[in-house]
């Protein structure tokens, strides 16, 4: 990633997005739209300052909406270019409302709130779409019950709780867990607002609420309209109080997830809604499977599957090391249904097919292993580009061409062409790189042939 | 005269077919939807089968 923000030969346009394509191969003209940031990337040294004095706090798209960031803030840590973006969606200051702390703040003057769109004119040989896939979206299965079950989540949500840089610093907790601990800070935030209105009492009647409220249900003073306020504020006050002792309480019982249930094929190889096999799924429940016994080796995980295609150059030997040393049981059989237990526990009923029966079981978390789907964008695109796609809305290949669009100068690589893991869309990156210097360098032999 | 390319996504795929474009010489336009590229494997903690580090 480095390397491409380094390149003098890469021209990097984050942000931005492709609106017209004309010509052919060998002779493309682009345009291409530079969403404005508001944050001027040759200034932004990326410090994170904004971010951090920002008060608009909004949900992370790419924590898969597990943790916050802020309306100015930078997509990832690690993410290049390094400068920060302003949500045009959230930010006060872009909505009318009175702010700017960003731009005080800013030391290297790099906050722009006037920036606007930019189109840029481009003219290529040739052109790579690699606009990769999104993942399915589950709650499309009802018998699942994701989103309505607050302990089942996606295997990339589950990759963000893994994740040493995710919401949780790479511990499996659960989401119905983070929630209940998310709703401590607004209860303590109460308390503090009713504990100022107690003090105004106190300060006119001098005496502490807890003494006022000893006489006023024995009765030994006068109860006035002031009197009764003061009495029904201090009952709410205890109340709270006992709310949040409750919650802390329950908070402490708290561990990570130890006993996982993988569910595959959510959403592929199901003729409700993708037919195909996605491919990497087995593989990537494996390895969640693998790395969540490394963060806490009690953990014990089932993946339950119609069969686990563990197809590539170590794969096999990976899948039986999983098995062998970090917990993991391979129970053959679809899950048919997921329902909620006590305490938030998922309860996981399905056919062992090896014993012929059906069974339920209770998990601390069920992942759903998603299917590599379409991405949304790709219709569109699609039609800029004058390509055709196929039945399900991945780019139209031929199987002895398969980096090869329907159009001529345009190819395609990774997932919008078909689901594949890292390792094939690397390779498959690289061919197409080299399908589209064969016209990037064409056109100079072309003129040399014309010379001689 | 060596044309240009256009990349569209800054994932690993984009990001891999820019960089053999690039080291060959050839001027290279990556295009990328979001603030930053690194795409879904980016969102990764690891990689099978070797637990190496996504980014």
């Amino acid at each position: 990633m480095l390397d491409v923000g380094r390149h003098p030969n890469i021209n990097l346009l984050a942000y931005s997005e492709v609106e017209t394509v004309k010509g052919q191969a060998g002779d493309f003209k682009i345009t291409v739209r530079k969403k404005a940031r508001f944050v001027e990337e040759n200034k932004c040294t990326g410090c994170g300052l904004c971010s951090e004095k920002c008060p608009t706090i909004v949900s992370d798209a790419f924590n898969e909406d597990l943790g916050t960031r802020r309306a100015v803030y930078a997509y990832f840590a690690q993410g290049i270019p390094s400068t920060r973006t302003i949500d045009p969606d959230h930010c006060r200051q872009l909505n009318g409302k009175k702010c700017g702390i960003c731009a005080k703040v800013c030391q290297a003057e790099a906050i722009n709130f006037d920036q606007k769109d930019q189109i840029l004119e481009l003219e290529v040989g040739a052109v790579i779409l690699a606009g990769g896939y999104d993942v399915f979206d589950p709650s499309q299965i009802p018998e699942y019950r994701y989103r309505e079950i607050p302990n089942v989540v996606t295997a990339m949500e589950f990759e963000r709780l893994l994740s040493a840089s995710g919401p949780t610093g790479g511990h499996t907790d659960r989401p119905s867990d983070l929630a209940m601990k998310a709703g401590i800070e607004p209860l303590e935030k109460k308390i503090k607002k009713s504990l100022r209105g107690l003090e105004k009492f106190e300060k006119q009647y001098n005496r502490t609420s807890k003494e006022f409220y000893t006489q006023y249900t024995s009765g030994d003073i006068e109860k006035d309209d002031d009197q009764n306020k003061w009495a029904n504020q201090y009952e709410e006050h205890l109340s709270l109080l006992e709310a949040l002792d409750a919650l802390k309480e329950k908070v402490k019982t708290f561990g990570p997830a130890k006993r996982l249930a993988f569910i595959q094929c959510v959403g592929s190889r199901d003729f409700r809604f993708y037919p195909f096999c996605s491919g990497y799924c087995c593989m990537h429940s494996i390895k969640e499977a693998i790395i969540a016994n490394e963060h806490e080796p009690e953990t014990a995980s089932t993946i339950f599957g119609m069969d686990i295609r563990a197809v590539g150059k170590g794969f096999e030997e990976y899948k039986i090391r999983g098995g062998n040393t970090s917990g993991i049981t391979y129970v053959r059989g679809r899950v048919a249904e997921i329902t909620e237990g006590s305490g938030h526990n998922p309860i996981v009923t399905y056919e062992d097919t090896r014993e012929r029966t059906v069974k339920s079981e209770d998990f601390d978390m069920v992942i759903l292993a998603t299917a590599c789907a379409p991405t949304k964008g790709i219709a569109d695109l699609a039609k800029i580009l004058g390509i055709a796609l196929d039945d399900y809305g991945f780019v139209k290949t031929d199987f002895l061409s398969p980096v090869d669009t329907t159009m001529p100068g345009i190819f395609v690589c990774g997932c919008a062409g078909s689901p594949m893991d890292v390792p094939e869309s690397v390779a498959q990156a690289s061919s197409a790189a080299e399908r589209a210097a064969e016209i990037a360098f064409q056109s100079d032999v072309e003129k040399e042939t014309a010379i001689a | 005269m060596i044309k240009d390319v256009l990349v569209i996504g800054g994932g690993i795929a984009g990001i891999q077919a820019s960089l053999d474009l690039a080291d060959m010489g050839i001027k290279v336009h990556l295009v990328e939807k979001l603030p930053s590229i690194g795409g879904k494997m980016a969102q990764l903690d690891k990689t099978f089968p070797t637990n190496d580090c996504a980014i």
